[in-house]
């Protein structure tokens, strides 16, 4: 902490910080501010109000107050943008640090161990109701071939898991059309609940740090200290996890603002375009949606627009700010 | 590098140094052919398996017309109507080639009688299918909305090319002042900026009827009857906002990495040797500097003509264009499958073609690339 505070930063990263603890608590309080109105509810005797007296920021054009969309909006920045790219990095960081450490010919399993994983699948596509089993099937089989591996006798027969290409090729794949596409593509059937979308959104978003963090453990791999850790005798699945995989995650902590931007932007895309949205849900797309039946009532893009934009420009500092460390 | 961690057998035989770079790319194309073709499968078959089918939306309005009848009866004649709607539209097939069904219960190999393989073979002969919602051929309405999508597209994909050579020319010409710093922190923040909401802010900055109007009413032009100035006069001023939001979009993406790289090639010797020539800093930027710098460009280039295209989805909603993006945009929101599955697939391939011609401009740029052969 102090070395948080010791560190020279420059305003600008301490009004970014501000404003983005400024909506992540407007966020989290949500429910519990006593505000006048509800963001779903129209007030019908004051439609398109300027800002004034009980509506603080205004009405929009179907009379619902801007403010508590405003709020609304920044709920669901928390609950779904939020988590999304956490969940994304971590995802991603598995994966291409998987890839990266192992590539393509160094994770062999006992052939016994690789009988029981297609044996697991066989058995849960027939049954898929039997999720936990299969789960624990799977695990048990990994956890079993790594606590084996090095101590397989060569003669043993072992079979190559082509860690690498399986993730460069699902990358390739969802990036065969951009990320706005994907999901609009998707959003073509019913609307999506919340846990759905925060799904689709770790979808589209693991891609871009799994490459990072694979790209990273290529050059962490060959560095002294693994070198280190494999001459000590150290299990693979202890080097990775303990030693490589926190080495090649730092490069992460640039890329996670900038990619929280990005989904950010991706969803308040997807809710302005109205596709695939409850048709109650409130977020600063959907504001900005709304402002187009009311050109002249310039609150309602204002507020949405400057609160999101200013969002932005704040995860973009301290994206700059993390690199420059 | 050490080797001594390195323990498969095989050398990697695919990587660029052992093959001619010619057959790399080809490969790289393959993958990225293939990479189209799953993805808009992927979309086929997840859209078909989303509950509440496009019978749904159809026949939601439909329950009025049976007013008069018994509760039991209407429920009886609606999932009639709902049998014979997904007859027509062939959605009573199964879905793909093998499927899992509760009763009898287990995995059924179907055969060539399903979905997938009808619309596989369907797009071999050419055919996208028909919108569930009027009817009406696909690729005819695609090819439609594509006049008005692949003018502004590509104008957009020029002008923002030649705006950001003149843009990174002119940061990387010296090292500071007070207009470098602003046009870099324009570009800074409008890289952030999310498409819609640059969009959104030109609509109501620009085109206000309150406020600064530029666009002009008028009547649409009939494309029969009307001359071709009639209909550029009238879509003329009209794509000239959802222009400046697709340019100003992917500007930036472009310019800063661009300019990065020039900065990078002044610091190079063979620049140095230039400048002590005594070659003015312009001329060094243009003809020394800026070839070397532009091949690591081509790889955004990639990417240039698919964002373009998602720009589009949204451009063409805020500005109320007849475009594919606004087409794939109503498709989604009315659950007309075929018309997303199109969308997604004409997206893939517009990928697929910037990757190939980023790479037929390696070529052309870079003579150590081509093939020897």
């Amino acid at each position: 902490m102090r070395a948080l505070f010791k560190a020279r930063r420059p305003v600008a990263y301490w009004l970014a910080i501000s404003w983005l603890a400024l909506i992540a608590g407007l966020g989290l309080l949500g429910p519990s501010l006593p505000l006048p109105y509800s963001s779903s509810t129209a007030d019908l005797l004051a439609i398109a109000t300027p800002p004034s007296a009980p509506h603080y920021l205004g009405t929009d054009a179907l009379g619902r107050d801007v403010l508590a969309g405003l709020v609304a909006g920044a709920r669901r920045l928390v609950s779904i943008s939020l988590p999304a790219t956490f969940l994304a990095a971590a995802l991603g960081a598995v994966l291409g640090g998987a890839a990266g450490f192992w590539g393509n010919t160094r994770l062999r399993l006992p052939v016994a161990a690789a009988g029981g994983l297609l044996a697991a699948g066989w058995w849960a596509l027939a049954l898929p109701g039997q999720l936990l089993a299969l789960l624990l099937a799977l695990g048990s089989s990994l956890w079993l071939s790594l606590l084996l591996w090095q101590k397989t006798p060569r003669r043993q027969p072992t079979i190559a898991l082509p860690v690498d290409s399986l993730v460069l090729g699902a990358g390739t794949l969802l990036g065969a059309v951009p990320r706005l596409i994907m999901l609009v593509a998707l959003a073509a059937g019913p609307p999506f609940t919340t846990y759905q979308l925060l799904g689709l959104l770790v979808v589209v978003a693991w891609p871009e740090p799994a490459r990072l963090v694979r790209a990273e453990m290529l050059r962490v791999r060959v560095q002294p200290f693994i070198e280190a850790a494999w001459a000590s005798g150290l299990p693979p699945g202890r080097i990775w996890w303990h030693h490589a995989l926190p080495a090649a995650s730092q490069s992460l902590r640039s890329l996670v603002p900038l990619s929280l931007a990005g989904l950010i932007g991706l969803e308040s895309s997807l809710a302005f375009l109205g596709i695939g949205q409850a048709p109650d849900a409130v977020s600063w797309g959907s504001l900005l949606a709304a402002a187009r039946q009311e050109p002249s009532a310039w609150w309602v893009a204002a507020v949405p627009g400057l609160a999101l934009l200013l969002t932005l420009l704040a995860l973009q500092q301290v994206a700059t700010a993390a690199k420059n460390r | 590098m050490r080797l001594r961690r390195f323990r498969g057998k095989r050398p990697i035989a695919w990587l660029p140094v052992r093959t001619s770079r010619g057959r790399w790319l080809l490969v790289r194309l393959a993958r990225a052919a293939l990479a189209a073709w799953g993805i808009a499968s992927l979309v086929f078959v997840v859209s078909r398996l989303l509950p509440g089918g496009p019978e749904q939306f159809a026949l939601d309005g439909a329950g009025e017309k049976w007013g008069g009848a018994s509760a039991g009866h209407v429920a009886q004649m609606q999932q009639a109507a709902r049998q014979s709607f997904r007859h027509r539209l062939g959605l009573d097939e199964p879905i793909f080639y093998v499927t899992r069904s509760p009763a009898p219960a287990g995995w059924h190999w179907h055969g060539r009688h399903n979905q997938y393989h009808r619309w596989v073979v369907q797009l071999l002969h050419g055919g996208l299918g028909q919108s569930y919602r009027d009817g009406q051929p696909v690729g005819a309405a695609l090819g439609r909305a594509l006049a008005y999508t692949l003018p502004l597209t590509g104008s957009a994909a020029v002008l923002a090319t030649g705006l950001a050579l003149y843009l990174a020319l002119y940061l990387a010409g010296a090292p500071g002042g007070r207009g470098r710093a602003l046009v870099r922190t324009l570009l800074g923040g409008l890289q952030t900026m999310p498409l819609f909401l640059l969009a959104l802010l030109l609509l109501l900055l620009l085109a206000n009827p309150d406020g600064l109007n530029l666009v002009p009413a008028g009547q649409v032009p009939n494309a029969a009857t009307s001359s071709l100035s009639q209909v550029l006069s009238y879509w003329g001023p009209r794509s000239l906002l959802p222009l400046l939001s697709l340019v100003l979009a992917v500007l930036p993406s472009l310019a800063l990495p661009l300019a990065a790289a020039l900065h990078h090639e002044l610091g190079t010797d063979y620049a140095t040797t230039a400048r002590a020539k005594g070659l003015p800093i312009s001329r060094i930027l243009r003809r020394h500097a800026l070839p070397n710098a532009l091949i690591p460009l081509l790889t955004t280039l990639t990417e240039l003509l698919p964002s373009l295209v998602a720009g589009t989805v949204v451009v063409e909603v805020v500005f109320a264009l007849p475009g594919s993006g606004r087409l794939l945009a109503q498709a989604a929101a009315t659950h007309d499958y075929p018309v997303v599955v199109a969308g997604v697939l004409l997206t893939a391939l517009v990928r697929l073609l910037g990757l190939l011609l980023a790479d037929v401009l390696y070529f052309t740029l870079d003579p150590r690339l081509r093939p020897l052969a």
